[in-house]
């Protein structure tokens, strides 16, 4: 268990080396990437792609595989932006979170029943439930864009500092929804580190039967893992539409392929067992730095899918390279696990 | 059973087949008073169709006909088809369509011609069964007419740049190609940004004010973005306020209303420009009723209503009419849309 743990760390160095040659690339092109307002640019960028790879890291390492959290997060930031805009809500931005949590853990608990308890695919279930979830905001709800309530507009425009770049005079705000990204970070940390039912997420993907022999409620972790996964989705909707300070239906669908890439770059492996909350920042880091980079670095618009390919390609087999590498290694030394 | 219903769709197709362009006259015997003239939007609860029925209800009031919307309760191909077989039921004279899906359409826009009805459409440029079908403008006029806006804001000259959906947007890249087109015809002293000519925001708000920011960074002297999809605007917008760049730098572009009235008002977006579905509606029942007391339809057609006063058909086409009708949005008239 430690010895593997401490292998997928073996590639951690290897993302962050290539984010620190992507950094450097930046800077050489465009004098911009060591500013204090590009830095908080990419910071706010990354807090929903992060929220959500947090999720997708936890259902990897169990075994999993989700493409539903884009589908879960839409449809209970939409419904409860409609509840409180409908009933004129105008109290404190906490409930909003809450339902909108609530929801989340609503559909999470639809994919933890058919995954857990009924044992179905993973990656069937949530294409299934995504495609209803979508459904059910096209349909029942007939989803358009729609404004959020002024609680929300007015947490939207809160802002815990605002960086200048003192070259151009330019200034970002760093919003305050990077608090919510670093307390999901820190429960998340302290659940997989410190509690049997985090041990459990990643017992469960490296062996279901030998987690079940050890003892280990194999259905109960996963109804776990689905339930809080759906919740933390709910959550990152609403963080999303607090901070474009609009209801937008269908603009995180599509996200999961991205998720799950950057989940995969930092070096959580597809099988499921391994996987840390570190090697997936820098995954998203990877990932953001790369896509709100281009520009800077000088690439033009037809050209950007095939360079974000070739990071891709090159990180995640750099990654593979390694740990295949490591495999040997640990073979030919003979040490095992 | 499979075998009848096999027979019945190859009926229907025959039927669909056979019965394009009968009849192109149109001219009503019954006396005008009578005649009942009916629009089908795509959707009646979209708030772009509840603009497009003000127009319909403005046309009724002006002219005194019987001019009325009818749509389906969502946006969907079989109950608008539902809709306008109930309406041909009810004997109406006219029928202005905005369709779904063109093609799920056409058996049944084909009987409502077959009956003597007069069909026109909207936003339908490839429907087969239909009398005349009519855009609201050209869209390489449009986009010089988005370059004229963001030149005006500009001070007709620096460096700009425009910003599209996505490249393989068609509409979007003809606006744009439309408004530098005109800009290296008309405004000698603005740049585009050769670097990064086409910047793509694929639509989203998000994406738009990203891209946004890096351009700024990257490009100290860009004065201008010109967008075409409608999140294009807003999201620049937002950019431009967060790093302090109002009145330094500016952006012109596609825009709903009520999306971007923050920014229409606080001055940051100078103008948004759009076509008003109420123009459409009106213009599509102007139509009607002239097929109805049998005028002539000719290039150079006068609906008598602004953007439709000198109507061309498309290049090439009998059926397309143009027409430019778009409109500005500013600060001054935002609130006077409501959608």
């Amino acid at each position: 268990m430690i010895n593997m743990r401490r292998m997928a760390k073996r590639s951690e160095p290897y993302v962050f080396g290539a984010i620190v040659l992507l950094c450097l690339l930046i800077q050489v092109q465009s004098k911009q990437f060591f500013t204090g307002n590009n830095l908080v640019d990419l910071a706010r960028s990354m807090i929903v792609p992060a929220l959500f790879s947090i999720g997708a890291m936890m259902v990897i390492v169990s075994g999993g595989i989700d493409v539903s959290f884009p589908a879960i997060a839409s449809l209970a930031m939409y419904a409860t932006d409609r509840i409180l805009l409908n009933v004129n809500y105008s109290g404190n931005v906490m409930l909003a979170y809450a339902m909108a949590a609530g929801f989340g853990l609503a559909m999470g608990a639809v994919n933890a029943l058919l995954i857990g308890v009924l044992r179905l695919p993973t990656l069937v279930v949530t294409l299934g439930t995504s495609s209803l979830f979508t459904g059910i905001m096209q349909g029942a709800l007939a989803a358009s864009e729609s404004p959020v309530p002024p609680s929300i507009l007015a947490h939207g425009k809160e802002k815990l500092f605002t960086a200048t770049n003192t070259q151009l005079g330019l200034t970002s705000d760093m919003p305050s929804q990077i608090l919510i990204l670093l307390g999901a970070l820190l429960l998340v940390f302290l659940l997989l580190r410190y509690t049997m039912l985090g041990r459990g997420i990643y017992a469960i993907g490296g062996d279901e039967a030998a987690a079940r022999r050890a003892g280990f409620n194999v259905v109960g972790v996963k109804v776990f893992i689905y339930c809080f996964v759906g919740a933390m989705a709910g959550v990152t909707g609403m963080v999303r539409a607090s901070m474009m300070m609009n209801a937008h239906p269908t603009n995180l669908l599509g996200m999961e392929m991205t998720v799950i890439a950057a989940v995969v770059l930092g070096g959580t492996r597809v099988t499921g067992g391994l996987g840390t909350l570190t090697g997936t920042m820098l995954g998203v880091a990877l990932m953001i730095i790369l896509s709100n980079s281009l520009i800077l670095i000088g690439i033009p618009t037809y050209w950007t899918r095939v360079f974000t390919g070739a990071v891709i390609i090159i990180g995640t087999g750099v990654t593979a390279w390694q740990a295949g590498g490591s495999g040997r290694r640990l073979a030919s030394s003979g040490t095992g696990l | 059973m499979k075998k009848g219903l096999v027979k019945l769709l190859a009926l229907l197709l025959v039927l669909a087949v056979a019965t394009p362009l009968v009849a192109q006259v149109g001219k009503s015997s019954k006396p005008s008073k009578d005649w009942k003239i009916a629009l089908v939007p795509k959707d009646s609860t979209n708030a772009w169709f509840v603009r497009m029925e003000v127009g319909v209800k403005q046309y009724a009031k002006d002219t005194g006909l019987n001019a009325f919307q009818k749509g389906p309760a969502k946006t969907d191909a079989a109950m608008q088809a539902q809709v306008i077989q109930d309406l041909i039921a009810q004997g109406v004279d006219a029928i202005c369509v905005v369709p779904v899906d063109p093609a799920a359409l056409e058996p049944v826009l084909g009987e409502a011609l077959k009956k003597g009805i007069v069909v026109v459409t909207h936003e339908a440029s490839f429907q087969e069964n239909t009398m005349y079908d009519i855009e609201a403008f050209n869209n390489a006029d449009y986009g010089a007419f988005i370059m004229d806006n963001l030149a005006k804001a500009m001070g007709q000259k620096g460096l700009y740049t425009t910003m599209v959906g996505h490249v393989t947007n068609a509409s979007h890249n003809e606006w744009a190609d439309g408004g530098v087109a005109h800009q290296k015809a008309t405004y000698p002293g603005m740049t585009l940004l050769a670097a990064e000519p086409r910047v793509e925001s694929e639509d989203n708000l998000e994406k738009a004010y990203e891209r946004a920011k890096e351009l700024f960074k990257k490009y100290p002297n860009l004065k201008g973005i010109m967008g075409t999809s409608s999140k294009d605007a807003p999201g620049v917008a937002r950019a431009i306020e967060e790093m302090g760049l109002k009145g330094k730098v500016f952006v012109s572009g596609t825009g709903l209303p009520n999306e971007n009235k923050t920014f229409l008002k606080d001055g940051t977006l100078a103008a948004a420009t759009l076509w008003d579905p109420k123009d459409a509606g009106y213009a599509l029942c102007s139509l009607a009723t002239k097929i109805l007391k049998g005028e002539p339809i000719a290039d150079g057609l006068n609906l008598k209503l602004k953007g439709y006063e000198s109507m061309h058909f498309a290049p090439g086409s009998k059926k397309v009419l143009l027409g430019s009708g778009w409109i500005v949005i500013d600060k001054k008239n935002v609130d006077s849309f409501g959608f």
